[in-house]
């Protein structure tokens, strides 16, 4: 590998201060006043109403906060476990299987990327209203339980990733189909699938308008909790600082854990080479 | 009225004990297996401050049960109730609607339970006029919903500007000031030229708005429907009005809501804005403390003014109509709306509830105890029945949008007003 | 790790493979059976969740797109009269052409951003962890913060963007009035919160690479650059598709950073003269805010059209370069 130099690590440091200073800037607000709010030159380091701050957004009315977090890490962890799962596999069987059919039901997988999103809510409700789970938990899960993106991204993935002679020699070795998957693909597929959760948790913690559809402020996903701290006519900063403050917070840990392999994967390769 | 509702309570609550002891095989009230009570679902947004009446009508109904689901904002509000209706599903039993939404919904009311059919009728003189029209389509035969509050409206201004400008601070000076828009755009010209560094007012959209209700009984519709906001004099009154504000200078162009107009209460950027109601607690809030009576209130230029206000509804997939019309009536009413008032600050649609001693006495001690219940009861019982079409709340958007692009000096005002209608045209297309 | 893996012939048999020759045609039929049936066992609950709650949605849209909408649901058949409105609306066009214009604007430099992170995040590195959650950071700021944060730093009278221009002595932008600026602004927006999104990806795929093919270009005297242009990019060359063509999807359905941006009850139409409504916002207003959602339906329809369009566009570029 490589050695880097100075300049690496100076242009590599820029961008990271440009990276992390909303993150710290949201951390600056949330533990100031409200009267700091608009000032210029703005607030720049933190102050000591942090605890105040996060008490009053547990306690905020119709906003459920807590357990806005706890619903969406159940529904934020269902759908990533499946998503990377059915989506290496399909990833796999696209990438490196052989099947009639194979280029257009990828162009169909590829085309359902760009149906926009906005405008299912209706239909996708009555889907809902059909099944009875209109304030339900599942109706933010179940619909997202595969994801086309992820398949397309596991493709693009295995492809280079798992090189076809190791598959060749599992058959070799009287490996069922399911069997390469397991013990060769997905450890092959690791940081790419590492990158998929990590994305797949992000968006569904982040997801908004189908939650604040289908479901009510007394069950609500984080960020229908977040969005519910003001109305048309009031915005509390501090309080909506705090509460995209903490609602970072699981991000941040799943970031680590999924960072870690995606990291892992990088000595992997190494070893590979 | 009272007597009338009472009956229909006493009705109600017997009938619901009766189920209530028929499920529950003659035991007490406690125990029941829920079969038995109704739970009557309350869909509001923003802030009604109906969690009391809520108690003290569960109080007096044994075996119903309220619950209301809220929406924080209006905007996200309004796109779920349009799935409610479209699916037939999820709307609950009580739906509160704002003015521009009931609006659209009166061209096809069927959607709605008619109150009238649950005695509404009688309930007429419990409502400013214009509010209560508002709500009943226009042959008269059905009423979509009751009224709850009105977005009263005054002009808040700033003292410690006003001082510094060598204008009087006292409110009913400052209201003499501006009998009429003229005079405020005049007292606005003096205001400016005392370079006190401050914007007359914030933006230009409220003031228009103010002003074009003021211009008689209908502004881009006409009764019919049909779009005449070319041929009605009063829309192109005010809104050459508020150009020649803008072009005077008057106006900071701050968007209202973003964060600069935020913290423009609590720095004192802009001198003047028309306040409905519901936005005093926002300037308090904003201004903070230290502000405290810098902000007061005097009555608008012209002969009265409101921004906003809502209704209550049961929607026709209500399972327990009859029960959600009774709770409606039972919200709507002057103590309910009384009561509303002092939760939240929601000003009373209802003659009696704004002639009430609560509402009538009412000072804000933020605002140097400016009596403000009687400048907003004198505010809305100046105005009169007007009437707005459906698509009245995305012109309106258009025709503000038009406003700002001149004061970002984008368009010259002819243009943007030719802009505007033709963007109006569009949307009725 | 893959090494227990590797075949051996002269290994005796385990238990998942039989022996060779002792149930042959049993053995050869299962294994068809496998090799015939698992793809399609693979991508099956693809299709199969898809057609429930993928499928019927849009089938469904296209039905609406056919109708009049009120705000009480749905009302006549009117054929294509919404499709013929949407042609001859400027407002359709405008959004049109400030959605394509934002995906230029931002996708380029972001990708390039992307791939030159990765490169340098690819390599031995001091405090390499640090450097590399560092730089990902953006990707897990929730979208909220974003809002809040970018709100403050493009506003006008108070925000750093204005403080940091005034310093050099530059005029204070408003940054919502003209079309430059808003686009630059949500473009920095989307930028700052997808370009580490991306770096990854490349990230990801960069370990695939062998390092010799490094070491060989080195010895060679290949410089850096030449090394990314001649090994790096055709080696991930998959992952570039995918990214090229997911920004260009993500772009076209761009939404949430102008609204943000765009602040305000009023923000869907963004800006007074709609300097930065994209086709998403504009959908959206239409069918929620003017209750339309048959006009709604003709748009979505519309982008999904686009985007297709695009979309072979970047594939028939791929071969081409290929």
């Amino acid at each position: 590998m490589r050695k880097a130099g100075p300049l690496v690590y100076l242009t590599l440091s820029g961008a990271i201060v440009l990276s992390a200073f909303p993150l710290y800037w949201l951390f600056v607000i949330a533990s100031r006043s409200n009267d700091v709010v608009g000032d210029w030159p703005p607030p720049l380091l933190p102050g000591s109403h942090l605890f105040g701050n996060v008490s009053r957004l547990f306690a905020a009315e119709d906003a459920n906060f807590l357990k806005g977090m706890a619903n969406s890490a159940i529904a934020s962890l269902a759908v990533t476990v499946s998503v990377v799962f059915f989506s290496t596999l399909a990833g796999f069987a696209f990438a490196k299987l052989r099947f009639r059919g194979k280029n257009f039901l990828l162009m169909i997988i590829l085309a359902t990327m760009m149906i926009p999103v906005q405008m299912g809510i209706i239909p996708l409700y009555m889907i809902m209203v059909k099944l009875g789970w209109e304030d339900r938990l599942q109706a933010v899960i179940v619909p997202f339980l595969v994801s086309a993106f992820g398949v397309f991204l596991m493709r693009q993935y295995a492809e280079r990733a798992v090189p076809d002679e190791l598959i060749e020699a599992a058959r070799m070795d009287g490996c069922h189909t399911f069997r390469i998957y397991w013990t060769v693909v997905l450890p092959a597929l690791r940081p790419g699938a590492a990158v998929l959760a990590l994305f797949t948790f992000m968006g569904t913690w982040n997801e908004f308008l189908w939650p604040l559809a289908v479901l009510e402020s007394d069950n609500p996903t984080v960020q229908f909790s977040l969005n519910q701290l003001s109305t048309s006519y009031y915005t509390d900063y501090t309080l909506m600082f705090s509460g995209a403050l903490v609602a970072t917070l699981p991000l941040l840990a799943v970031f680590a854990v999924s960072g870690r392999q995606i990291i892992g994967g990088i000595m992997e390769g190494a070893v590979k080479a | 009225m009272a007597r009338h509702r009472r009956g229909v309570l006493a009705a109600l609550a017997a009938a619901a004990s009766l189920a209530l002891l028929a499920a529950c095989g003659g035991g007490g009230g406690d125990g029941g297996s829920g079969s038995g009570r109704t739970t009557l679902v309350v869909k509001t947004f923003g802030q009604f401050g109906y969690d009391e009446l809520y108690k003290k009508y569960e109080a007096a109904h044994p075996g119903v049960t309220v619950k209301e689901e809220n929406i924080a904002k209006l905007g996200d509000y309004a796109p779920k109730l349009q799935q409610w209706m479209a699916t037939g599903r999820g709307a609950g039993d009580v739906v509160a609607l704002e003015e521009g939404i009931l609006t659209q919904f009166k061209a096809d009311p069927g959607k709605f339970v008619n109150l009238l059919d649950y005695g509404a009728g009688s309930l007429k003189g419990n409502f400013l006029d214009w509010k209560w029209q508002q709500a009943l389509t226009t042959d008269g035969k059905d009423l979509i919903g009751l009224g709850t509050d009105v977005g009263a409206q005054g002009m808040c201004y700033r003292t410690d500007l006003f001082k510094k400008a060598g204008l009087p601070t006292d409110r009913d000076q400052v209201g003499a000031l501006w009998p009429t828009w003229e005079a405020y755009l005049a007292t606005g010209e003096r205001f400016t030229k005392a370079g006190t560094g401050a914007h007359f007012f914030d933006s230009s959209g409220s003031i228009y708005k103010n002003i074009l209700i003021q211009q008689g009984d209908h502004t881009y519709y006409d009764t019919s429907n049909k779009l005449v906001m070319e041929s009605n004099p009063g829309v192109k009154a005010a809104w050459d009005q508020t150009v020649r504000m803008i072009t005077a200078g008057l106006s900071g162009n701050i968007l209202s809501y973003s964060p600069q107009w935020n913290a423009g209460f609590k720095k004192g950027t802009f001198a003047t804005i028309p306040c409905p109601s519901w936005m005093l607690g926002t300037i308090e809030k904003q201004a903070g403390p230290e502000n405290a009576g810098k902000w007061d209130v005097a009555k608008v230029p012209g002969a009265g003014g409101v921004n906003g206000g809502s209704f209550l509804a049961v929607p026709k997939q209500s399972k327990h109509q009859k029960q959600a019309a009774d709770l409606v009536k039972y919200l709507t009413a002057a103590q309910g709306q009384t009561a509303a008032f002092q939760a939240k600050g929601n000003f009373p649609s209802s003659p009696q509830a704004i002639d009430s001693p609560a509402v009538q006495g009412y000072t804000a001690p933020y605002f140097g105890n400016a009596p403000v219940g009687k400048i907003f009861g004198e505010s809305v019982k100046a105005l009169k029945p007007l009437y707005l079409g459906p698509q009245n709340n995305p012109i309106n958007d258009e025709v503000t949008n038009a406003l700002i692009a001149v004061e970002q000096g984008k368009l010259s005002p002819d243009a943007a007003w030719k802009k505007a209608v033709g963007d109006a045209k569009r949307l009725v297309q | 790790m893959a090494t227990h893996l590797r075949p051996s012939t002269a290994a005796p048999p385990t238990r998942d493979a039989p022996a060779p020759g002792a149930h042959r045609p049993r053995e050869k039929l299962l294994s068809r059976l496998d090799r015939g049936g698992s793809p399609y066992l693979f991508i099956a609950p693809f299709f199969l969740l898809f057609a429930v709650f993928g499928l019927y949605p849009l089938g469904y849209t296209a039905w609406v797109s056919l109708h009049d909408w009120t705000i009480s649901g749905k009302g006549d058949y009117v054929g294509l009269a919404n499709y013929r409105q949407l042609f001859g609306d400027p407002d359709f066009w405008n959004a049109l052409g400030n959605t394509l214009g934002m995906l230029v604007v931002a996708t380029v430099p972001q990708l390039v951003l992307a791939l030159i992170v990765a490169s340098l995040l690819n390599q031995q590195l001091r405090a390499m962890t640090f450097l590399r959650l560092g730089i990902l950071l953006p990707i897990v700021t929730s979208v909220a913060a974003v809002g809040i944060v970018f709100s403050q730093i493009f506003d006008r009278d108070a925000g750093m963007a204005n403080g940091l221009l005034g310093l050099v002595g530059v005029h204070p932008v408003d940054w919502r009035a003209d079309k430059w600026s808003s686009w630059l602004a949500i473009s920095t927006m989307v930028d700052w919160r997808w370009t580490g999104y991306n770096s990854l990806i490349y990230l990801a795929a960069m370990q695939a690479i062998p390092r010799e093919l490094y070491e060989a270009a080195a010895v060679d005297g290949a410089g850096r650059i030449r090394q990314l242009r001649s090994i790096t990019v055709p080696m991930i060359r998959p992952a570039v598709i995918f990214t090229v063509i997911s920004s260009t999807i993500a772009g076209m359905q761009l939404f949430t950073e102008p609204l943000i941006f765009g602040q305000g009850p009023d923000a869907i139409s963004g800006g007074s003269l709609r300097q930065f409504q994209t086709v998403s916002m504009f959908m959206f207003e239409k069918a929620f805010r003017n209750f339309d959602y048959g006009y709604g339906s003709a748009v979505a329809w519309m982008i999904f059209l686009v985007i297709m369009l695009l979309t072979a566009i970047n594939f028939f570029i791929v071969r081409r370069m290929k």
